[in-house]
């Protein structure tokens, strides 16, 4: 009999995102929390005082709140060691010359402002540690009312509209982290489309955090009125230190009645960064919400977009990837609301665990008394690529009343032998026939990424077979 | 006798110890057609999966010379790449893969060169309207969701498309109603030729019609025990196996 | 609410707002004394054990099945209406042991029970068939957990449910693959019927794996009956109510069928028969 082979995929090829540029900050807070120093950002970022008392607020509930007693061990995440503002030598532009060379180089190297050259993007919004340094917006689009542009703009500009939305969606209390990006959140993009507007080509804003120790605690609100619809990209990378980095972000979507909002993630930290990131949209009737969420980066990462289907016939498709290798620890998953007569919803997820990374996931599906007719489907499977690896399953189903029809399915286990000899039957080596059937395995999740991150995607099942194991 | 192909000499082979095929002894020529027939546990599916290397079991001795070299050291996908063609009996199930790109990549892994996206549509197209398949699973993946006929039906369509030397049919009509059995065995009617070979599992001599069998052979318990001309197939349809037994016991 | 003691928990937490992390042990039993039954079923041997639980109280069992037995253990909880229950069944199974538990939880007010078998034998099997019927308030709370540590491990978990009236079911069933459990296999099912607009429930099917060489499948399906069957039944002559009671029959018994004494089986049948038709 033939020793069993293992499996091996090769790691996400990081060099291009571990590119340090030099630290050349013109201002960072002391490193830790305390009331001065959200005082301190607040006054650098000229909040209005409504902000400033926000902040305030959010911070005494950061003090008041326990960290959580589930979930990835965060323990060694240590707030007085991060740096919660970090601010890059470089002003808001909408012109990309005249973003500082380092900084754009940076961008340039991940294929940031190409994509909008080539126009497979209808604008680009681009973050470097705590604040956003360049926004664009096609033309046509500023004609038909549509608002991109980053978060202190707005506050500026529409300032009614984000005071009106802000952390409504996510308010601080929610849980610690919700707090404290309360407290120090800085950047971001806003979005607003009216109603009737339809944006054909994707917005992407793109994320990065430079600076060792530091945070990230950007906000993303976006509204889609009536009947408009959008797609939104969001991408994240980092370098890697041997110090911990923290994203604890925030995204609030509101769909609004018949609008549809795809809002696609690849997120790519570095393998120091603790990602608690908090997603969440509350869809009207008729509305859909699409999530598209790829999670391989990151030491730990938290992530769990919830849908609350708040109207008649409110609609969910979630599809996430999640890809845990070594010393990585990804609980991820989805939640969703069901708090309206016939909504329904769809969760489909792929999640690959290999050489000792551990991938969990995590989903809540609730259907309250108010809403019958609901129909809720969920679909996880799970691949391990070795015996040190972890894969778990935690999906809760709590349904009120009679009308519901829930299923879900999960499946859990490695790339099967039999599989392996039917493809190597029909001529195909066996390491190819172990890639084909890991692409296939992911193949459901990666047709539903933005072209680009397909192929980097399939990029990452690289396979190469090692010695022999038991 | 035509060319050999296939040559089984003296095959002991099993799983985890246990001895299945013992001593089995098996030509097949080239552009011939042979049967082997045999009682459900006598062997005829390992032996299918041991011409095509399983990993699952061993051969203990004897050997197998296909196409004039030793398929010892080859691994499966080097024997499938000399031209041997196996029909599962229950086809994988293979998510994410589509029927189209599984016999693209098989077809470049086995010719060694690209295969040209154009040409290679156009003759699956064609193929898949022989087998009475509809065109959109080509972009479904392999054989998930397809009933058992489709499955079958999958299998033929990639012994068209992969031109193999020796066709191995295992139970390639088993649970197929009428029809889907008239389709299957006009398929590996127009796979045969005078250059290629089938060596075919069956326990429905409807699939046969269409075919002149050179040989039968009848596998019971791990050996050939009796082979005859087409007729015995009649011979075994109307007798049953039992009767080559008590022969042997009498011998 | 007074706060009572934790009677079990999930193997992992989750949220807290689904209040699904642990079960507690009804107020009016909390300090009364646990009643504990042991069971040994020696190498080779095989043993069938039913247990009736007709009285109110805090029972654990503890079975241990050693190399090549076999047991199957009925517990069918028949406790009156107005009164709390809990159970704890622990379970031991050695190598090429099999356990087989038939569990019907019919009665009492408030029900708590764990089950926690440890399939600790290379080549041991578990097959736990159980059953729950809710009505008026009752509330029902079980988690039941797998361990497969042995080497080619069979798990098979399968449970079926109907809640009617105001009534409150969790249901936790964990598959634990633990690293060196190579070759196992672990099949968990669960099939929920609701009858009623003012009933609750949770469903938490977990899975755990530390081994790569397993293959693992969960499904829970909640809701409301499937429409064809009923119809089809219509057309046979039947009303709505009765159709709705043929098709909660129809998915009980596989549980009940494993009950090799007539008499028990026809008294559940009869028990469940009369609540399903004053639900």
């Amino acid at each position: 009999m033939t020793e069993k082979k293992k499996t091996y995929v090769e790691d996400i090829e990081r060099t291009l995102y571990d590119i340090k540029d030099a630290d050349h900050s013109v201002y960072k807070t002391q490193s830790g929390l305390t009331e001065d120093i959200i005082r301190d950002i607040s006054k650098r970022k000229h909040d209005p005082q409504w902000m400033l008392d926000f902040r305030l607020k959010s911070l005494a509930v950061y003090n008041s709140l326990a960290l959580p007693t589930w979930g990835p061990d965060i323990s060694e995440l240590n707030m007085d060691d991060i740096v919660t503002y970090v601010q890059p030598d470089a002003k808001m532009t909408g012109d990309w010359k005249e973003v500082p060379t380092d900084i754009k180089n940076t961008f340039d190297r991940l294929g940031i402002p190409e994509a909008e050259q080539k126009q497979s993007l209808a604008g680009v919004g681009a973050q470097y540690d705590s604040e956003v340094v360049y926004h664009s917006i096609q033309e046509d689009l500023v004609k038909q009312g549509v608002i991109y542009t980053d978060m202190e703009t707005a506050i500026r500009e529409h300032e009614d509209v984000v005071k009106e939305y802000f952390m409504t969606l996510v308010p601080p209390k929610d849980h610690k982290f919700a707090a404290l990006h309360g407290a120090v959140w800085s950047g971001g993009s806003f979005v607003y489309v009216p109603e009737g507007v339809n944006v054909e080509i994707p917005l992407q804003s793109y994320f990065r955090l430079n600076a060792a120790g530091a945070g990230q605690f950007e906000h993303t609100l976006i509204i889609v009125e009536k009947n408009a619809s959008l797609h939104f990209i969001e991408g994240c990378s980092a370098p890697k230190y041997n110090v911990t980095n923290l994203h604890a972000g925030c995204v609030e979507l509101f769909v609004k009645e018949g609008a549809r909002l795809r809002y696609s993630t690849i997120e790519n930290w570095s393998r120091n960064m603790m990602n608690l990131n908090t997603k969440r949209a509350l869809v009207e009737k008729d509305g859909i919400i699409e999530w598209v969420s790829g999670s391989f980066g990151s030491h730990v990462s938290c992530l769990y977009p919830c849908s609350i289907l708040h109207g008649e016939n409110a609609r969910c498709e979630f599809t996430g990837v999640t890809f845990a290798s070594k010393g990585q620890n990804l609980d991820t998953g989805a939640s969703v609301i069901h708090a309206a007569p016939h909504t329904s919803a769809n969760i489909n997820t792929r999640t690959i665990s290999k050489a000792g990374g551990k991938a969990t996931y995590r989903s809540a599906v609730k259907v309250a008394r108010r809403a019958p007719f609901a129909k809720c489907s969920v679909n996880c499977e799970s691949l391990m690529l070795d015996n040190e690896s972890r894969s778990d399953t935690l999906p809760v189903m709590d349904i009120e009343g009679d009308e519901a029809d829930i299923g879900h399915e999960a499946k859990i286990g490695r790339i099967s032998d039999e599989a392996i000899f039917y493809l190597t039957c029909r001529g195909i080596d066996e390491d190819e026939a172990r890639a084909m059937i890991v692409r296939g395995f992911v193949e459901p999740i990666a047709k539903e990424l933005p072209l680009e991150y397909a192929v980097e995607m399939n990029n990452l099942v690289n396979i190469e077979l090692e010695g022999t194991m038991g | 006798m035509a060319e050999k192909l296939l040559e089984i000499r003296d095959l002991h082979a099993g799983v985890e110890g246990k001895e299945i095929l013992k001593g089995l002894n098996l030509t097949v020529g080239k552009g011939e057609v042979h049967v082997i027939l045999g009682p459900n546990g006598s062997g005829k599916s390992t032996l299918m999966n041991i011409i095509m290397g399983h990993p699952k079991y061993e051969v203990t001795a004897g050997t197998i010379v296909f196409d004039g070299e030793d398929l010892k050291e080859l691994k499966t996908f080097e024997r499938a790449r000399k031209g041997l063609f196996l029909s599962f009996q229950t086809p994988e199930e293979i998510p994410g893969i589509t029927v189209e790109n599984m016999i693209r990549t098989a077809k470049q892994a086995i010719s060694g060169e690209k295969v040209k996206i154009i040409p290679f549509r156009r003759k699956l197209k064609a193929m898949m309207e022989e087998l009475k398949m509809k065109p959109e699973y080509a972009e479904r993946y392999m054989n998930v969701g397809f009933s058992g006929g489709e499955k079958k039906r999958n299998e033929i369509l990639q012994l068209l498309m992969l031109e193999p030397k020796l066709a191995l049919l295992d139970e390639t009509d088993s649970g197929l109603d009428v029809d889907a059995v008239q389709i299957v065995s006009e398929g590996v009617a127009k796979f045969h030729n005078d250059e290629n070979s089938c060596l075919i599992i069956t326990h429905n001599t409807r699939i046969l019609e269409k075919l002149k069998v050179d040989r039968v052979h009848v596998l019971m318990n791990g050996q050939i025990v009796e082979e005859g001309g087409p007729e015995l197939i009649d011979t075994i349809n109307s007798r049953g196996f039992t009767h080559i037994l008590d022969a042997q016991a009498g011998k | 609410m007074a706060d009572t003691k934790t009677f079990s928990r999930i193997p992992m937490r989750t949220w807290r707002w689904l209040g699904v992390n642990e079960s507690r042990i009804p107020e009016q039993l909390d300090g009364t004394a646990v009643k504990t039954q042991q069971l040994l079923v020696e190498k080779g041997k095989e043993d069938e054990v039913i247990l009736v639980q007709r009285e109110s109280g805090q029972f654990e069992i503890q079975v241990h099945i050693e190399d090549g037995a076999k047991l199957h253990l009925v517990n069918a909880q028949l406790v009156d209406a107005d009164r709390p229950y809990t159970c704890r069944v622990k379970v031991f199974v050695g190598k090429g042991a099999t356990f087989s538990y038939t569990v019907v939880e019919a009665g009492a007010s408030k029900t708590a029970t764990e089950l926690y078998v440890d399939l600790a034998g290379d080549d041991s099997k578990a097959d736990i068939w159980g059953l729950y019927f809710g009505d008026g308030e009752r509330l029902i709370d079980l988690n039941y957990v797998i361990r497969q540590g042995g080497k080619r491990t069979d798990a098979n978990m399968q449970v079926r449910g109907a809640l009617l009236g105001k009534s409150e079911k969790i249901f936790r069933g964990t598959l634990d693959f633990l690293e060196g459990g190579k070759g196992s296999v672990g099949r968990e099912n669960e099939e929920v019927v609701l009858l009623s607009p003012q009933v609750r429930n949770r469903s938490v099917p977990i899975m755990l794996s530390h081994e790569d060489d397993v293959d693992g499948h969960h499904a829970v399906a909640v809701g409301r009956m499937d429409e064809d069957k009923l119809f089809y039944l219509m057309s046979r002559g039947l009303d709505l109510s009765e159709a709705q009671r043929l098709v909660v029959e129809a998915s009980f018994n596989p549980v009940l069928d494993r009950i090799p004494e007539e008499a028990l089986k026809d008294e559940i049948d009869t028990y469940l028969q009369r609540r399903l038709s004053n639900g």
